[in-house]
């Protein structure tokens, strides 16, 4: 007898860097989202899959992060960086995709960032305040933060703050606005990400982390 | 006239003195506080007298610590960052600092270590109240807390852990939780693990740790924990659970370890699913070797967690639970049945209302000729001594 599935499994997955490099290897374990997934003019949010009993929603990168904390999703992919910024205590990261690869690094001007940093404490332009009050700390460096959603590399040059922390992969935006990359906090590459108590509860998410899991090792091997 | 009266300019941080009475905002509560409305009350109320008569039929004995306590009382027996999260004032007279008390166990742990320090072990005690924090949780922004647990004093054997996990269960089950799953951990497994068979630096410890909570392969990886990795995996009902993890267990450090939840998880039997996840270690901080969580499906997150410890100060064995219903009340209120209620009109027969009430009708009477039955709630109406629906 198959066993009845009452409830929909909702699979989160971030717009941007990395969808491209997820896709194949969501496919390979058996996660497939439906032809409308693909149609760029599609404004629809949320996908069937291939699976009756499971849907994706695309959203940002930062709200994979929290719809799976709260248990709004069950699993979801996203990038180590977004898993260290919210340190939740829900999120387990049962396993290192090995896709979508970069780095998240300080960098400031090349002249240096003096002129505008205080006796003791910096002032960083950055999308991970958490990640960066942390770093500075245990630099014994108070970090002012300056939020911002995007465009960092503008900020040294426009004075709002005299360094950013911002994902890195070739360096060449930096290079464009006059940044050199002065010290690197992390590296960052894609994690399968699911909830604690829908891991504890729900025999499917075992199933699937156990097949994602499967996959990487056989491309450690490989 | 300031521009105070126009409450869209009023800063919510206000002083509640300058903020007239009109103002929308002289009703606001604090966030993470809340009105418990009768729906609600009547599920809370419902729920807590469930379970802690399930928990005195099993002979734990209810006792009601105080709200505040000396904050450096209170402190001492707490373990981890809990303490930063009380709310602390001075006593105007002792002059010393109280706190409001975030978490009960450290009180019945002072009880057992004073008041009843003489009394017969093991002692078995059960409590239910408010608890309070300053700052919420993370993904929880309520900060005030029904809590009901029990503790069993003087014992942290495998029978104490199976009596204590099977009265966990029937509290849950007596409060309205359907589909129990009791989630099993061993929280000194890597004190254990990393003084033998594998071994690790000092100063690595707390990073493996870390990484196994949020079970994080690649960040284990970069930690130095890569003998470690297979343990996340080594989780899931308990017979495979059990059975993976003494695959990995060459030298048999862990051996008398698995055979103990085995037998805990042979106590409880059909009562609950049983899951082993050996590295959870989030919230377990003060716990010696086993722990447990508690979820139920008609309830989001965790609803509780136990184990065995020893009392801070006075270091007697002890293994107990605690239980925060909200989630589960949250799923219940709106299933409360309507009760049917009985409307007395003015100049009603008084002993008939009596007699009624004695064999539990639910009455409201009338104090004006004017008050609406229906509207009221009332199902039914008293007509000279009968009973007719409205």
């Amino acid at each position: 007898m198959p066993r009845i599935m009452p409830t929909f499994l909702t699979f989160a997955i971030p717009k941007g860097r990395i969808l491209d490099e997820a896709l194949p290897v969501m496919s390979r374990a058996g996660v497939v989202p439906e032809d409308a997934f693909h149609d760029k003019a599609n404004r629809s949010l949320s996908f069937a899959t291939t699976r009756d009993d499971m849907r994706l929603i695309r959203v940002r990168a930062f709200d994979v992060a929290t719809f799976v904390a709260h248990g709004a999703a069950q699993m979801g992919i996203v990038g180590s960086d977004v898993i260290e910024e919210f340190d939740y205590s829900d999120l387990y990261a049962p396993v290192d995709l090995d896709i979508g690869h970069c780095r998240l690094a300080v960098a400031e001007p090349a002249e240096g960032a003096a002129a505008i940093d205080g006796a003791s404490h910096v002032r960083v332009a950055t999308k991970y305040p958490n990640i960066t009050r942390r770093h500075f700390e245990a630099c014994g460096k108070q970090a002012e933060c300056v939020k911002l959603n995007g465009a960092m590399e503008l900020a040294p040059s426009l004075g709002l703050a005299g360094r950013i922390v911002d994902l890195v992969s070739t360096g060449a935006t930096l290079k464009q606005n006059g940044l050199v990359e002065t010290r690197r906090i992390m590296d960052v590459s894609a994690r399968l990400i699911v909830n604690r108590a829908a891991l504890k509860t729900d025999p499917r998410i075992a199933e699937l982390v156990n097949t994602f899991r499967s996959l990487a090792d056989r491309r450690d091997a490989a | 006239m300031t521009d105070r009266t126009d409450p869209s300019s009023a800063p919510a941080s206000a002083p509640s003195t300058s903020i007239p009475l009109a103002s929308p905002l002289a009703d606001l509560l604090p966030e993470g506080l809340a009105d418990c409305l009768p729906a609600a009350a009547a599920a809370t109320t419902q729920a807590m007298a469930a379970a802690l008569e399930a928990m005195d039929l099993h002979g734990y004995d209810r006792v009601s610590p105080p709200l505040v306590e000396f904050e450096a009382a209170l402190a001492r027996r707490m373990n981890g960052d809990s303490p930063q999260r009380m709310f602390r004032f001075i006593d105007p007279v002792s002059l010393r600092t109280l706190a409001l008390r975030s978490d009960i166990t450290p009180q019945i742990g002072r009880i057992a270590a004073t008041g009843l320090r003489d009394a017969a072990r093991p002692l078995r005690l059960c409590y239910a109240g408010e608890v309070a924090l300053i700052r919420a949780d993370q993904l929880d922004p309520t900060r005030q807390r029904l809590q009901l647990g029990a503790e069993l004093i003087g014992s942290d054997t495998v029978a104490a852990a199976a009596e204590i996990v099977i009265l966990a269960v029937e509290a849950l089950k007596a409060a309205g939780a359907r589909d129990i799953s009791v989630d099993f951990t061993m929280p000194d497994l890597v004190d254990v693990l990393a003084a033998g068979p594998m071994p690790l630096q000092a100063e690595q410890i707390a990073a493996v740790r870390r990484e196994l909570d949020t079970k994080d392969a690649g960040g284990l990886k970069a930690a130095g924990g890569d003998a470690y990795l297979p343990l996340l995996y080594a989780t899931g009902d308990i017979e495979r659970a059990a059975e993976l993890l003494r695959g990995l267990d060459d030298g048999g450090a862990l051996t008398s370890r698995i055979d103990a939840f085995e037998q805990v998880a042979a106590h409880v039997g059909d009562a609950a699913r049983i899951t082993l996840d050996p590295t959870e270690r989030h919230g377990f901080e003060y716990q010696s070797w086993f722990g447990f969580t508690l979820y139920a499906a008609n309830a989001t997150g965790a609803l509780g967690r136990g184990g065995t410890y020893h009392i801070v100060g006075s270091d007697e064995a002890a293994t107990g639970f605690s239980l925060y219903l909200d989630p589960l009340i949250d799923a219940l209120t709106g299933a409360i049945a309507k009760r049917d209620t009985l409307f007395l009109p003015q100049g009603h027969d008084r002993s008939a209302a009596d007699r009624l009430r004695a064999i539990g009708w639910r009455t409201i009477a009338a104090l004006h000729d004017a008050d609406d039955a229906a509207a009221l709630g009332c199902t039914h109406r008293l007509i000279g001594i009968d009973v007719q629906p409205v």
